[in-house]
């Protein structure tokens, strides 16, 4: 007990000298999910990159896991949005327990999500029906190809992807996947929002991601998200030996930025 | 007699600083591995010099004797004799080196993408005289001219790092527009002129007091801007448009494009002749090099030189 106190002692100290230096600016991410998964180790590389940045601002960055049982002792008042890398299920259930936050999906490509349309489910990781709609694009032009479709690939290199590949690689030890990109690039696009809009409450975060929000992905330009909470993005064509083939929205299909030939373009259609 | 002898050695000398500079123009091409180097009168490639794996960055020493050229994939700097055009040297860099700007002292300034950093070397010893950490994906580097700050850009930190010379503090990190691409000084270096890439802007920034005084987003949404110059008299910038396969020329006081000069596609790197008269643009993917006229800003020749041209410089 007595270390206990003092380790405390000492935080307290320890936080109380660092706000003396300069007024820190504390933003904390919640996370459901396997911290041995991909997409945990993705986050883990936002929140790494977030500090670097954050260092020059006076901004920290930080996590904490929780289990999909957790959902209950979840307190939201503590974190700014919340990351969700389980299932369907508890993305509905953190969606209305949490209402005023912005809910990260990286991982389930369940197409009855978007459909639903929540106020505040943030699809990072594509569809079903979008990597569906890829595959077909890419047969009307290659009708006897073998491919799979996926939002991220080690061997993407435009749009600066290259040095993300490069530095994920370098910190986790394996190349990056579509849900390690996606936990990345959810803290980033929260965390380069609290540095440009200085944005502090979950409420205001949700309206910025889902209204104001220009995020440089290194997989494109200006990365949104549509009405129905998914983000917009291009996907990565995979051939049978997990070679980097191509990119849809598929040259000579559609137009190479109709992203939204992709999946449900809005709840309105 | 005494006088006589004192006017040849005065008109040798003369003769010697005029051959110092030979009015070439020389070009990193990223993919072929070589720098074409173009004779300023003729406007024609006269040699092509391999240099190594994936040359990019390149300088001129400030007393016009060396060449400097980032050779990437091979994490060196070259130096190649202005005169001789013979390899005199290669050091090491650091890791992945891109872009660099040389210091009046003849320090070398260079971003090194991987690893957050930027380093100065000493090009004559290969000496590593400092590591300043930055933020992600560093690029840009610009110098200003009284030598007392270097300007970072971080693309994935989006920040102008302002390092402080000769203490190598950091002075000042301005967050800007997404993936700040390059920066310059205006000649009393009280003005910086900086852009981005995704965000499509280019930002004017006061030195002083390191505040963004003015922002202009190029409308054009193809246009991802690249390098940035002043012209001699400082009343316009030179925009090298990216994909908009433009330079593009905006007002240096109200910040407003005057207009695009067509180019080749993808348009990257600029340098401008010493008498201000010429403007050179790197165009990537047509693997040539723009002369710009910039009296009429108008292209006057385009030049063919190897595959991917990156960086270029005026050896005047």
């Amino acid at each position: 007990m007595k270390t206990i106190i003092y380790r405390i002692t000492a935080l307290i100290f320890l936080a109380s000298a660092t706000a003396g230096v300069a007024d820190i600016t504390e933003t904390s991410f919640a996370f459901i999910g396997d911290t041995d998964s991909s997409a945990y180790r993705g986050i883990a590389q936002g929140i790494h990159e977030a500090n670097l940045q954050g260092q020059f601002l006076g901004q920290s960055y930080s996590l904490q896991e929780f289990s999909g049982d957790d959902l209950d002792i979840i307190d939201p008042d503590r974190f700014i949005a919340i990351i969700v890398a389980t299932d369907a299920n508890d993305l509905v259930q953190a969606g209305a327990r949490f209402s005023d936050h912005a809910i990260f999906n990286v991982s389930v490509h369940d197409d009855a999500l978007r459909e639903a349309c929540a106020p505040n489910l943030l699809h990072v990781i594509p569809s079903a029906r979008m990597l569906a709609d890829a595959e077909a694009q890419w047969l009307q032009k290659n009708p006897d190809a073998e491919i799979t479709v996926s939002g991220w690939h080690p061997q993407f290199m435009k749009f600066a992807a290259r040095d993300l590949n490069k530095r994920y690689k370098k910190r986790a030890s394996e190349p990056m996947d579509q849900y390690a990109w996606a936990g990345w690039a959810a803290v980033k696009m929260a965390s380069d929002s609290v540095a440009r809009q200085n944005i502090t409450e979950p409420g205001a975060m949700l309206e910025f991601l889902k209204t104001g929000l220009a995020f440089d992905g290194q997989k494109g330009l200006d990365m949104d998200f549509r009405d129905t909470g998914q983000l917009r993005q291009l996907l990565l064509i995979v051939d049978s030996g997990g070679e980097l083939l191509g990119e849809a929205p598929v040259r000579g299909v559609v137009a190479t930025d109709d992203v939204d030939s992709l999946g449900l373009a809005s709840c309105y259609n | 007699m005494k006088h006589l002898i004192s006017l040849i050695v005065l008109f040798l000398a003369g003769i010697q600083l005029a051959h110092a500079a030979s009015g070439r123009i020389f070009v990193t091409n990223e993919r072929s591995n070589d720098i074409s180097v173009i004779d300023g009168s003729t406007l024609e490639v006269e040699r092509t010099i391999e240099v190594g794996d994936r040359p990019r960055g390149i300088g001129i020493s400030p007393d016009g004797k060396e060449l400097y050229i980032a050779v990437s994939e091979e994490n060196v700097i070259a130096a190649i004799d202005l005169e001789t055009l013979e390899l005199l040297r290669k050091f090491k860099a650091g890791s992945d080196p891109e872009t660099f700007a040389v210091h009046p002292n003849g320090n070398i300034y260079i971003s090194n993408e991987d690893d957050a950093k930027a380093s100065v070397f000493d090009p004559r010893t290969g000496e590593q005289l400092a590591e300043i950490q930055v933020g992600l994906e560093p690029e840009g580097v610009a110098i200003s001219p009284d030598g007392k700050q270097v300007i970072v850009t971080s693309e994935s930190t989006n920040m102008l790092h302002v390092i402080q010379v000769p203490e190598h503090t950091i002075a000042a990190n301005i967050l800007v527009g997404a993936r700040p691409r390059a920066a310059t000084f205006t000649r009393d270096s009280k003005i910086a002129y900086s852009t981005s890439e995704i965000s499509g802007e280019v930002k004017k920034v006061d030195m002083t007091t390191y505040e963004i005084i003015a922002v202009r987003k190029i409308a054009d949404e193809k246009a991802k801007p690249k390098d940035v110059i002043l012209n001699k008299d400082e009343t316009k910038l030179y925009v090298a448009g990216g994909r908009a396969n433009q330079v593009i020329v905006m007002d240096a006081d109200k910040m407003e494009v005057i207009k695009g000069i067509p180019v080749g596609k993808r348009v990257w790197g600029l340098a401008m002749t010493k008498d201000g008269s010429k403007v050179f643009s790197t165009d990537g993917v047509s693997g040539t090099v723009s002369v710009i006229d910039t009296a009429k800003d108008e292209v006057i020749k385009t030049i063919e030189v190897g595959k991917f041209p990156w960086g270029v410089v005026v050896d005047d």
